[in-house]
């Protein structure tokens, strides 16, 4: 049981930098073994929770607890982490050998055993041959490697990465981003980043923690945070929203709250020709192209309905679509907004067939 | 690059102009320098700078210089990691404070200094009671120096050390090393030519120095007397040979640092391609 849960916890941690209220009574507890990240948009107090938890700054009111005991007192240095910086901050004027094997000679680990230690992480890294370049010879993909080899190099308990892809060009950061996930995954370590990129943290990790403007909004698997969005903010930061004012006046959404505030996504939305012949033809409603972008594996079809302007996907094999047609177009689902609350309201034609079958 | 091309009349005007300007202000003073010192022959010039005094004064001059650059190497790098490293209140203050010197005249500093340690002063007989003096005394020439010296090396430093950050000195910190390794392992490689082109700087200013220590030596001869000061001293007695023949140890000396600066340089420039 201990084994499995809250590794790494936050309780009631505030930080204020002056005025400023990074962290809000943050309540956070992560699991042993797990991949976490930390989303939200810049200045929303979540690489200020990851250095917490390093120890790079202290709160001011709240503990933090790794392994069941309180570290607010203890240094980053004895809190059994491992750290990669957004920057790598490798040490420029070390070889790559020599800044893998630092946090093993400052804790005067044998010469002969760092050897074998930074043998086995090059290998790991794929970086066997390097050993003797500086970090301004290598390439963005190799230097964030040679930074994920040094942190692990001292056998830390927990992982701590600062937005570890974003120095890197788009092409490699998705290769890298594999290569992470996997690696991870291998050892087995406790692991936390921080990103600002939705795309990142639902491909990687295992559980996502969103942020914005120093609280926590919510905690989940990326499938739960697709589903079921608690809060207005994370509604609309995960995944493609489109707003909409007056969801109630779309056939089968009738009858609604005080509130007509609603997002849909583009996979909530299917678009046919008139004549084609397809399951909720019969309760869909006309809209109009107005315009038609190519994305390589499918079109984007941007439609006028019931006033908004709706962005769908349809695939390429499906008959073609001119832009000013009139097309037809059912919603399955959108999330209605109320307030902060959010639930999902599903097309109410669609329960009527389920009744039928 | 259409301007580099361009071999046109502006181009032959700018260099003939910075050219003569060098040669009328800078070359011809020097050359005039050494043929005045020579001018009553080789011996005379050699007897001028082997003369006790000007040895003395030389010697004082190297003294006094090695002192200030000691002091401001061990204020400048810890004024320049405090201001750059840590957030506190009243940073600015202090980043203002430390260029006080260069818009200062010289001739106040050393005033200054009068009136802090001289007669005066309530801390005279505190000194005076260790059997310490400072003003028309040694102490007081190497006073002077470090004040006008003062900015140059963490001047040199604060770029360097604003340009690198914190994250390397964080990443060691939290592998566990200690404030001295990180000093050592870390930082002192990034700064090392910022720091040896401060020292060298500032050398060359403390040798020169002339108005603030003019102020706090007293001219006693053979005693407190720098270069500088034992130059004038030769010079208002209408003595141009020594003038000039002391002059040119202190020439010689400002050709050495020249190119000591230039070798610092280059091998700063190399070690540029290892930072990114």
């Amino acid at each position: 049981m201990s084994e499995n849960t809250n590794y790494v916890e936050l309780r009631h941690v505030n930080k204020h930098y002056g005025d400023f209220h990074a962290s809000k009574d943050i309540n956070i507890r992560i699991p042993k073994g797990k991949l976490v990240a930390l989303l939200g948009p810049s200045g929303s107090g979540k690489t200020t929770i990851l250095r917490m938890i390093a120890g790079l700054e202290h709160p001011d009111s709240g503990e933090i607890l790794i392994d069941g005991k309180v570290v607010n007192d203890v240094p980053g240095s004895e809190r059994g982490i491992g750290f990669v910086f957004q920057s790598y901050a490798l040490f420029r004027y070390m070889t790559v050998y020599d800044n893998i094997a630092f946090g093993l000679r400052v804790k005067k680990t044998p010469e002969s055993e760092i050897k074998e230690r930074v043998a086995e992480l090059m290998k790991l890294i794929g970086c066997e041959g390097l050993e003797k370049r500086y970090p301004s010879q290598l390439s963005g993909g190799q230097r964030q490697r040679v930074a994920f080899a040094r942190a692990l190099a001292p056998n830390p308990q927990i992982l701590l990465l600062d937005e570890p892809f974003a120095a890197i060009d788009a092409k490699v950061r998705l290769e890298l981003r594999t290569w992470l996930r996997d690696m991870i995954n291998r050892i087995g370590i406790t692991s936390i980043f921080v990103t600002h990129d939705q795309d990142e943290a639902i491909e990687v990790a295992d559980e996502i923690i969103v942020t914005n403007l120093g609280r926590v909004e919510q905690v989940g698997t990326p499938p739960e945070l697709y589903t079921n969005p608690a809060t207005r903010f994370v509604v609309n930061f995960i995944g493609n929203s489109i707003p909409v004012k007056n969801y109630d006046s779309f056939r089968h959404f009738e009858g609604k709250g005080k509130d007509s505030e609603a997002i849909l996504r583009p996979e909530f939305i299917s678009i046919f020709k008139k004549g084609e012949n397809v399951q909720y033809s019969e309760s869909a409603e006309e809209g109009v192209v107005e315009d038609i972008i190519f994305r390589g594996t499918n079109l984007e079809i941007r439609v006028r309905f019931h006033g908004n302007l709706l962005s769908a996907t349809r695939s390429i094999n499906a008959p073609n679509i001119q832009v000013g047609e009139i097309v037809k177009v059912f919603i399955h689902r959108l999330f209605v907004i109320d307030g902060e609350n959010v639930t999902m309201k599903y097309n109410q034609s669609l329960r009527e067939e389920s009744v039928i079958i | 690059m259409e301007l580099r091309k361009n071999n046109g009349p502006l181009k032959w005007c700018m260099i003939t102009l910075v050219v003569v300007f060098l040669a009328v202000f800078l070359l011809l003073p020097l050359v005039y320098i050494v043929i005045t010192a020579l001018s009553k022959g080789i011996d005379a010039y050699i007897s001028s700078i082997t003369d006790e005094y000007a040895v003395k004064a030389a010697w004082l001059t190297i003294r006094a210089t090695f002192w200030a650059v000691l002091i401001n190497t061990i204020f400048g790098i810890a004024a320049a990691w405090c201001l750059t490293k840590f957030a506190f209140k009243g940073k600015k203050l202090i980043s203002t404070f430390i260029d006080l010197p260069v818009t200062v005249s010289p001739i106040i500093a050393g005033l200054i200094y009068v009136l802090t340690f001289g007669r005066q002063s309530f801390l005279y007989p505190i000194l005076d009671g260790w059997g310490v003096q400072v003003i028309f005394a040694v102490p007081g020439i190497i006073l002077a120096t470090i004040f006008v010296t003062f900015p140059f090396i963490s001047r040199e430093l604060i770029p360097v050390l604003t340009a690198q950050g914190t994250d390397e000195e964080e990443a060691a910190a939290l592998m566990g090393a200690g404030t001295f390794t990180i000093f050592r392992k870390v930082t002192l490689p990034h700064i090392k030519w910022a720091l040896l082109y401060g020292v060298v700087l500032c050398t060359a200013r403390a040798m020169g120095e002339f108005g603030a220590v003019s102020v706090l030596s007293g001219h006693l001869r053979g005693k407190t007397n720098t270069l500088p000061l034992y130059i004038e001293l030769l010079y208002q007695g209408y003595d141009f040979t020594g003038a000039f023949a002391a002059s040119s140890i202190l020439v010689i000396l400002a050709v050495v640092v020249l190119v000591l600066r230039l070798w610092i340089e280059h091998r700063g420039q190399k070690d540029l391609d290892i930072d990114k």
